[in-house]
């Protein structure tokens, strides 16, 4: 960085959000595989006001992690890429349990993460607080898990369809949905 | 996720993603998106930092309550560290040598075996209950 850039306060040059797309793209070309992920991309964007307040709100967690599945190899904590682990069908816990879920078949970032922490990627117990503060009126009874490796065709077909339906048999009146 | 957040969206079930990765849930396109820039894997916070958590998860619960229209972005104001060098490693083929494209080119071909009989054995155990 420039003594002028300094002055002037800006952030080192490589300080912006990862071009992940881009970066990934590369990586898979420099490795021999020559037919790049398209990932999703649209021009028009669906929105849907809230009904009610928050406070008054039941709230639905989907997540993409996974079951710890004793049979599956190393899932972690700071496991390598576990393709095993994956899962191919929604799944759903009970919110007022407790459970063992990972991402040691996601593609986190592994050098600067282990995934010691569920709470990191799985905010379960962070929205019980928030349900007990009266943030939110209640956690649904359900989190929701979705698989992560199919197409397109099919998340949209059958994973999203399940989700849908199992967060509205939960009569929740919004959800979080957390990416990995 | 961020096509479940659509698909929700589209039946009428208000939506907050909550991710890591600014431009790919960004290209596809979400009603509301919590983005916290932070190594992948973190989005709902930093590790073994419970402040940190709640106070992501109730950034994310205002960008529920107060987005007036979709493709809303809040960014958080937490950062990861001070020199934010993390960001210059995640698969970046400028920083690995040749060696370690090769190390990764084998690594990959294990994975894709893996996942290839995985999906093998559950397409049959899902035929077999049918």
């Amino acid at each position: 960085m420039t003594e002028q850039e300094a002055a002037l306060g800006f952030a080192a040059p490589h300080d912006m959000p990862v071009p992940y797309i881009h970066r990934i793209t590369s990586y898979y070309l420099a490795l021999g595989y020559g037919n790049p992920y398209r990932w999703a991309q649209y021009a028009d964007v669906p929105f849907t006001p809230l009904k009610k307040p928050l406070s008054e709100s039941r709230l639905a967690l989907v997540t993409t992690a996974g079951p710890y599945q004793n049979d599956k190899g190393d899932q972690g904590p700071g496991a390598a890429y576990n393709a095993s682990a994956k899962f191919y069908k929604v799944y759903s816990g009970e919110t007022d349990k407790e459970h063992d879920l990972r991402i040691s078949h996601l593609g986190y970032d592994r050098k600067y993460t282990t995934a010691e922490d569920i709470n990191t990627y799985f905010p379960l117990g962070q929205l019980h607080k928030a349900a007990e503060a009266g943030r939110i009126g209640e956690v649904a009874p359900r989190f929701h898990g979705s698989p992560t490796n199919r197409s397109q065709v099919t998340t949209i077909e059958q994973d999203c369809r399940d989700i849908l339906a199992r967060v509205r048999e939960d009569e929740a009146d919004a959800a979080v949905i957390v990416a990995n | 996720m961020s096509l479940i957040a659509r698909y929700l969206e589209e039946n009428g079930i208000p939506t907050v993603v909550m991710g890591c990765a600014k431009d790919i849930v960004e290209q596809c396109g979400v009603p509301r998106f919590l983005f916290s820039d932070f190594p992948l894997g973190n989005a709902a916070g930093k590790p073994n930092d419970p402040g940190s958590q709640e106070f992501t998860l109730d950034l994310a619960l205002r960008v529920l309550e107060t987005a007036v229209g979709p493709r809303t972005t809040v960014q958080s104001p937490l950062r990861w560290n001070e020199d934010s060098l993390w960001k210059i490693d995640f698969s970046n083929v400028e920083q690995m040598s040749e060696e370690e494209l090769q190390k990764r080119r084998e690594a990959f071909d294990e994975v894709k075996r893996v996942a290839a009989k995985q999906r093998q054995e559950a397409g049959l155990k899902v035929s077999a209950a049918e």
